[in-house]
C-alpha cells in the first residue's frame, strides 16, 4: 500500500565507474562534517559560514549560520527551532529540492530524497568527475510520511549507523501501520487508554497520521502537533485530530513525545504505552521507555537496510557517522569496503539518537 | 513451543501481573496432560524436571541440571550467522540476553519448522544425556538452524533459566490455579509439598491435587520474618516468643532412614559442604525436616559470616578447614516429622516436638556438639525484649528473631508472625562510581547505585545499594548522574565519583566482586550527603579496621 498523495522519487544518474581513490578532501569534527575544498559544511551544529541541513531534526538544524542550504521543507523546520534575537542576521537560504542541482564553489550539489522525515535529503557532491555522497539521517525503504530514498552511486559514501549492528532488524511501513490500529484498538476496546510514545517531528506524525487514517480518535501532545500544518501542506492527512487534554482522554489513543511518557504512567490511569522506534528491537527497551508494547519501527534504515545501501552505492570508501561506527565499519571492511567510522555530528551518543 | 514462545512474548508485552497470569492460563487450558506437564516445567523448573521425578528415566538423582555454557552457544551459534566474535559480543553486550540475542541473530538463517514442546523436550534430554560438548553443539547447532526465531528464543531462555519477561514463580502458580479452577492457595501449597509445579498442574486438573505428599529432600519454602523498626512498636509483648538471631546460613535439614540433605535458602543442596551436620542426623531414624541456621561456632559463640562461607560450595571438605572453622547447625523449628507435615500446627507444638527429637539426638547421632537447640524464651514485657536485645549482641549475634505465640509456620511468607529486630551496624560515606536503571515504576531513572570508598589509588567499590531514597532524589540524582557519565553498558552507566551518600549496612564481609576485597552486608541508603565531597569520603582503612572489629565477635 501507498499513499496516493506520495511524491515521486527523482532518477538517479548513472553510476561513474572511476575506480581510482577519492581525492576529494573530507574533515569529520565533533560539531559536523568540512568539505574544505568548496567551504561548505554538512549538518554543523556550530554556527558556520554555509552549511547543508540534511533534515529538520533538532540535532541537525540548528545553530545560527550565515548561509543555510537543504529543501525547502528542512528550512522550515531550521526556522522553527531559531530563537530569534533583535540583533541576528536572517541567514540567508538556498533551498534545493530533490532533483534540483545548484552550483557551489566549482561543486554541483544535488539533493536526493532521504526518507526519514518530512523533506530529508541526500547530497550529492560532484567535484572535479568525483562524486560523494552525503546521506543525512536516512530510511532506505519507505517511509510511512516522506519520500523514499534511493541509493545515489557514488566513490565516496558518508552514511550514518544508528543501526549498525545485526540485532536490528526493524518492521516495513506496513507491518508498523498494522501493529500500531491494532493495538490502539485491542486498548480501546477493553476500555484503556493507548498512548504512543514518538518523537516530535517524523515518528510523531506517521504515528498520528495512522491513526487517524484508521478512525480512531487521536489526541496529540503540542510537541508533535506544531509540525502537522507543515506536514498537511505536503498533502498528508490527519483526518480529525485533537490536542491532547490531560483531562479528556478517555476512548481516544493519545501521542505523546517520549519525556511525557513516564508522567503519564505516573499517574496510574489505566494507559498502556506503545514504543515506537527502532530501539524497541530489543526487549530492554521495554525498561527503558516504561512502554509495554515495543513495536520496532524507525525512520533510520535498518542493519540489512544500511548493507544495502553501502553495497548498491557503488562507493568504496565508506564514512560512518552516528551510532555504531566501529562494529559497522569493522563489518564492512570484512566485506572489501574501505570504511571508517567517525566521531562526527550530532546524535554520537547511541542512547540520546533518535532511532 | 511455537506457541510458549508466543504466549510468552505477549506476556512479556502485559505490564498488569493479572493479564500476565491470564494469558497463561487461558494457553494452559489448551493443552493435554502430556503438553500441559512440560509447558509448565519450562516455565517453572527449567528444561529437565527436578528432584527424582525423572528417577527412573535417567537413575541419576543428583544430576538435575542441564546447564550448557555461553561458550557451547556461541560456538554453535558462530556455526549458523558469520559475523565476528568481536560483533557477537557487541550484539550481546546490547541485547543483555543469550536467548534474545540468538533469536534476533538467526533470521533468515534457518528453516523456520514447527516444533513442539514434545519436540523441545526431546532436544532438551538429549542435549541433557550428552557429556560431550561437541555434541551439544551439535545439537544446538541444528536447532539454531531449524526451527522460528521466537521459538528459538525461548528455546534458549528456558536452558539459561531465566525467561526475563516479568513472569514471576508466584504468577506462574496464579496462572495454573486458574486454568486449573482451583484457588492459588492449594496450588502453592501442593507445589511446596512435592517442589513440582508441573506435576502439581497436572494433578490439580485432574482433581488429585489432595493426595499429594509431601515430599523429603525437596525443599520447601522458608517462613520469612518481617522487621520490627523499634522495641516499643512490638504489640502484646507477652504473646511473644524471642530467639537470638543468627548471622549464618539459614538451612533445612531433610532426614529420612539415615539420609541426610541440607538444603539453603537459595534452594541448593549444601550437604557435601557440611559433614559434621550430616553425621549429628544420621542417627536418627524419624522421617523429619528441621529448619535452623548453619553457623561458625567456637568457644559457645558464633564466628562473623565470612569465615563460614569458606565451609560453603564445597564438594568436600578438608579435615584441617573442619578443625579450623568448625561448624553447628542451631534447630529452631520442625517442619515435619514421622512423615507428619507440622506447619499447621501452633509454634509451641512444634518447639515441644523439637525439643524431644533433638533431646534424643545423644543416642542417635554421631557428633551431638554439631546439633543445638536455638535457646527460645517466653517475653514479659518491652524491656525484657530490649535487655534479650543487648545481650543477643553481646553474644555477638545479630539481634532478636519475635515469634508469635500459637502462629502456624508460614511457608514462603514474611507475614508479621514472625518479627526480626536489628540495629544497623555503622554507617559509612561513600561516593556513587555506577548507575543502573531500575525496573517496573523505576525503569526510567537510575536508582541502583555502585559505591566506592577512597583508596590509595583513587576509589575501591564497596557494594551496591538499592533505593532508599525518595523518588524526587532519585529523579534528581538520575539528571545528575547523565551528566556525570563516563561510559554505557546497556543499563549500567559508569559516573565521575561526585555524588556521596550515607550507607548504613549489616556487616562487612571479604569478597572477590568488588577490587576493595570487601563488599558490605545488605547496604541501605541513610541520606544523600549533599553536604559532602568525594575526598570526605570513607576510606579503605576504616572498612578493613571495621571488619578486623568484626572478626573478633
Amino acid at each position: 500500500m501507498t499513499f496516493s498523495h506520495e511524491p515521486a522519487t527523482p532518477p538517479v544518474p548513472e553510476r561513474n565507474p572511476t575506480g581510482y581513490d577519492v581525492s576529494m578532501q573530507v574533515e569529520f569534527h565533533d560539531y559536523g562534517v568540512f568539505l574544505p575544498e568548496i567551504d561548505l559544511w554538512l549538518d554543523s551544529t556550530a554556527p558556520q559560514r554555509a552549511t547543508w541541513i540534511s533534515h529538520g531534526h533538532r540535532d541537525h538544524a540548528r545553530g545560527r549560520h550565515e548561509r543555510v542550504l537543504g529543501t525547502s521543507t528542512t528550512l522550515r523546520f531550521y526556522r522553527m527551532r531559531l530563537t530569534v534575537e533583535p540583533q541576528d542576521r536572517e541567514p540567508e537560504e538556498f533551498p534545493l529540492e530533490f532533483g534540483e542541482t545548484l552550483d557551489w564553489n566549482g561543486a554541483l550539489l544535488t539533493a536526493y530524497p532521504a526518507g526519514h522525515i518530512l523533506g530529508a535529503a541526500q547530497l550529492l557532491v560532484t567535484y572535479k568527475g568525483e562524486r560523494l555522497v552525503y546521506t543525512g539521517d536516512v530510511k532506505l525503504r519507505p517511509p510511512l510520511a516522506g519520500v523514499t530514498a534511493v541509493t545515489v552511486p557514488c566513490d565516496r559514501l558518508i552514511i550514518e549507523s544508528t543501526f549498525g549492528l545485526p540485532i536490528y532488524r526493524l518492521l516495513s511501513r506496513e507491518e508498523a501501520r498494522e501493529r500500531i490500529v491494532r493495538f490502539a484498538r485491542e486498548c480501546l476496546a477493553e476500555q484503556s487508554i493507548p498512548a504512543f510514545i514518538g518523537y516530535a517531528l517524523g515518528r510523531g506524525q506517521e504515528i498520528v497520521s495512522i491513526l487517524c487514517e484508521a478512525g480512531i480518535r487521536t489526541a496529540v501532545h503540542g510537541a508533535i502537533a506544531r509540525f502537522i500544518p507543515i506536514y498537511e501542506e505536503a498533502g498528508y492527512r490527519f483526518p480529525g485530530w485533537e490536542a491532547y487534554d490531560a483531562r479528556e482522554t478517555a476512548g481516544k489513543a493519545l501521542v505523546i513525545v517520549p519525556t511525557h511518557g513516564s508522567g503519564l504512567k505516573a499517574r496510574g490511569r489505566n494507559i498502556r504505552i506503545a514504543y515506537v522506534s527502532g530501539w524497541a528491537a530489543l526487549s530492554n527497551a521495554r525498561a527503558r521507555s516504561g512502554a509495554e508494547e515495543l513495536i520496532p519501527y524507525s525512520d533510520h534504515s535498518d542493519f540489512d537496510e544500511l548493507l544495502d545501501m553501502v553495497t548498491h552505492s557503488g562507493a568504496r570508501h565508506i564514512d560512518l557517522v552516528h551510532g555504531y561506527t566501529e562494529p559497522f565499519s569493522r563489518i564492512l571492511m570484512k566485506r572489501g569496503f574501505e570504511a571508517r567510522g567517525h566521531r562526527a555530528g550530532a546524535g554520537t551518543n547511541v542512547e540520546d539518537a533518535e532511532g | 513451543m511455537d506457541e510458549l514462545a508466543q504466549v510468552c512474548e505477549r506476556i512479556a508485552a502485559s505490564a498488569s501481573r493479572l493479564r500476565k497470569a491470564g494469558l497463561l492460563a487461558d494457553y494452559l487450558r489448551t493443552l493435554d496432560d502430556s503438553a500441559l506437564l512440560l509447558a509448565v516445567r519450562f516455565l517453572s523448573t527449567g528444561p529437565i524436571a527436578k528432584g527424582g521425578v525423572n528417577r527412573t528415566l535417567f537413575g541419576d538423582e543428583e544430576k538435575q541440571r542441564l546447564s550448557i555454557g555461553y561458550a557451547t552457544m556461541r560456538e554453535a551459534l558462530e556455526r549458523v550467522v558469520d559475523w565476528d566474535p568481536e560483533t557477537l559480543r557487541l550484539c550481546y553486550q546490547e541485547v543483555g540476553d543469550a536467548g534474545e540475542t540468538i533469536g534476533l541473530l538467526v533470521r533468515g538463517h534457518t528453516k523456520e519448522e514447527p516444533l513442539t514442546l514434545a519436540g523441545a523436550n526431546d532436544i532438551y534430554q538429549q542435549l541433557f544425556r550428552t557429556r560431550l560438548t561437541a555434541r551439544k553443539v551439535e545439537l544446538l547447532t541444528e536447532v539454531f538452524r531449524t526451527y522460528r526465531p521466537l521459538t528459538i528464543k525461548y528455546f534458549v531462555k528456558v536452558v539459561t533459566g531465566n525467561l526475563r519477561i516479568g513472569l514471576l514463580a508466584k504468577m506462574v502458580e496464579e496462572a495454573v490455579a486458574v486454568a486449573a479452577g482451583l484457588p492459588v492457595e492449594a496450588i502453592a501449597d501442593a507445589n511446596n509439598r512435592l517442589g513440582d509445579l508441573a506435576q502439581v498442574a497436572v494433578a490439580a486438573r485432574k482433581g488429585t491435587l489432595s493426595a499429594i505428599e509431601t515430599r523429603i529432600f525437596h525443599p520447601m519454602d522458608f517462613m520469612l520474618a518481617k522487621p520490627l523498626d523499634r522495641v516499643e512498636d512490638l504489640p502484646t509483648p507477652a504473646k511473644w516468643f524471642v530467639e537470638d538471631k543468627y548471622d549464618g546460613i539459614r538451612s533445612q535439614v531433610h532426614i529420612d532412614k539415615g539420609r541426610v540433605k541440607i538444603y539453603s535458602r537459595g534452594m541448593e543442596d549444601v550437604t557435601s559442604g557440611f559433614p559434621e551436620i550430616e553425621r549429628a542426623f544420621s542417627g536418627a531414624s524419624s522421617t523429619a525436616i528441621v529448619d535452623g541456621e548453619l553457623l561458625a561456632w567456637r568457644n559457645g559463640r558464633a564466628l562473623n559470616f565470612t569465615v563460614l562461607q569458606q565451609r560453603i560450595a564445597r564438594k568436600s571438605v578438608r579435615a584441617a578447614l573442619l578443625l579450623e572453622v568448625p561448624v553447628v547447625f542451631v534447630a529452631y523449628d520442625l517442619l515435619l516429622e514421622s512423615g507428619q507435615l507440622l506447619t499447621g500446627e501452633p509454634l509451641e507444638t512444634r518447639r515441644a516436638r523439637l525439643e524431644a527429637l533433638v533431646a534424643g539426638r545423644k543416642s542417635l547421632s554421631a557428633e551431638p556438639e554439631s546439633l543445638v537447640l536455638s535457646p527460645q524464651t517466653r517475653l514479659a514485657d518491652h524491656a525484657a525484649l530490649e535487655q534479650h536485645f543487648n545481650e543477643a549482641r553481646a553474644r555477638g549475634n545479630e539481634g532478636l528473631l519475635i515469634k508469635r505465640s500459637g502462629s502456624v509456620y508460614e511457608s514462603g511468607k514474611r507475614s508479621g508472625a514472625w518479627m526480626k529486630l536489628k540495629r544497623p551496624y555503622a554507617t559509612l560515606d561513600v561516593v556513587v562510581t555506577a548507575a543502573e536503571q531500575g525496573h517496573g515504576r523505576r525503569a526510567t531513572v537510575f536508582s541502583d547505585y555502585t559505591f566506592a570508598v577512597r583508596s590509595p589509588d583513587g576509589f575501591a567499590n564497596v557494594g551496591k545499594v538499592y533505593s532508599g531514597l525518595t523518588d524526587a532524589e532519585i529523579k534528581e540524582l538520575t539528571k545528575i548522574f547523565r551528566s556525570l557519565s563516563l561510559q554505557r553498558f546497556g543499563r549500567v552507566m559508569l559516573v565521575k565519583p561526585v555524588v556521596v551518600l550515607e550507607v548504613a549496612f549489616d556487616g562487612i564481609q571479604k569478597s572477590s566482586r568488588h577490587k576493595s576485597g570487601y563488599a558490605l552486608r545488605f547496604p541501605r541508603i541513610v541520606r544523600w550527603r549533599q553536604d559532602k565531597r568525594p575526598e570526605e569520603c570513607d576510606d579503605l582503612q576504616r572498612v578493613e579496621r571495621l571488619y578486623e572489629a568484626s572478626l573478633g565477635g
